[in-house]
């Protein structure tokens, strides 16, 4: 009896095959027509704070430069240094001054350094604070920033807040 | 006569674009801008204005005679809009909803109302309770920034040319009145 061969499919080596690209090409100009849209034209460098939820407000200004100064629920930062633990929406006790209850004294001593320093190099930033504060901190606490910043000689304030809902 | 040369051209061929160096470009393209891209857009509230509006603000600060806006924020009341003028105040309370939120629309109908009555006036003092969280106040700050029906505008004087022209900035300049009070 003939014993049957089994099947064996044709297999060519060495082929070589053409990747079809085309979709691949459309999917990427879309996300690069995504990209370049968001893409952000401001020369300010603004780094979201962790933790920090920026209130939304419908201002169309962007961010200029200046001293950054935020607080978030847990830490009040000068730049990206934290001067001060935030308890329950209140700046620690140890950071505010015994004689005033609306001075941060390590906040004011950062501010003095960022003056002695204009004197030598004379800086654009000055007087200007580019503030960016949790949403649900409550005047209160927002006030014992702003107060110092006056008393620093910083007296122009500028909120920064996210676009839209 | 040999007959004139003719190329044969088949109008039916078909050819294969090679988008390999442009893919390369995009895929090159697509990591730096996803790196360099925000995706939260930052705004800021600041009070640099059209130059008309400059200088009304310039103009009002300069006469002492000018009415006086200011804004109590206060958790249990709501907002409180305070007009000073010629000494006499006028006090008008817009208290908060049903859900104990700040009436927002009702806020701003009253800025637009005060900002008819005193189109000279740009400059609002906010005076927020302690307790005011930020989000509130940022939202009162917008409601009486500008008017938000395109309809709505307000007249103002070109201080430069003598012409009449219109607005629709109601109160952009915000002042913490209350920041030294501690």
């Amino acid at each position: 009896m003939r014993r049957r061969t089994r099947y064996k499919p044709a297999v060519k080596r060495n082929q070589t095959f053409t990747l079809n690209v085309t979709s691949m090409t459309d999917m990427f100009t879309i996300l690069l027509v995504f990209l370049l849209q968001t893409y952000s034209s401001s020369t300010v460098e603004l780094d979201p704070v962790k933790g920090l939820r920026l209130p939304s407000s419908n201002t169309e200004k962007n961010p200029v430069d200046g001293i950054k100064i935020s607080i978030s629920p847990t830490e009040l930062k000068f730049d990206k240094k934290t001067i001060a633990a935030v308890q329950n929406n209140n700046i620690e006790q140890a950071a505010i001054d015994p004689n005033d209850s609306e001075f941060i004294k390590p906040l004011f001593d950062e501010l003095q350094k960022i003056n002695e320093a204009h004197k030598l190099t004379p800086d654009v930033k000055i007087g200007k604070v580019l503030f960016q504060a949790d949403q649900d901190v409550p005047y209160g606490t927002l006030r014992k920033i702003m107060y110092t910043a006056s008393m620093a000689g910083f007296p122009n304030l500028k909120l920064v807040t996210v676009v839209g809902n | 006569m040999a007959g004139r040369y003719k190329p044969k051209v088949n109008h039916n061929s078909e050819f294969e674009l090679d988008l390999a160096p442009l893919l390369a470009v995009m895929v090159k393209l697509v990591p730096v801008l996803l790196v360099s891209s925000a995706f939260v857009q930052m705004m800021i509230i600041e009070t640099e204005l059209p130059q008309v509006v400059q200088q009304a603000i310039e103009k009002q600060d300069t006469n002492p005679k000018a009415a006086q806006v200011a804004v109590e924020i206060n958790k249990k009341d709501g907002v409180r809009i305070i007009v000073t003028e010629n000494g006499q105040q006028k006090i008008e309370l817009v208290a908060l909803n049903s859900n104990q939120q700040i009436d927002m629309p009702t806020l701003h109908a009253k800025f637009q109302e005060v900002k008819k009555s005193h189109p000279e006036v740009f400059k609002i003092e906010m005076n927020p309770d302690a307790d005011v969280p930020y989000k509130e106040i940022v939202r009162v700050m917008d409601e009486a920034r500008k008017s938000r029906s395109n309809d709505i505008r307000f007249p103002v004087k070109n201080e430069k040319t003598g012409q009449d022209t219109t607005t629709e900035y109601m109160f952009p300049e915000i002042v913490f009145a209350n920041m030294m009070d501690g």
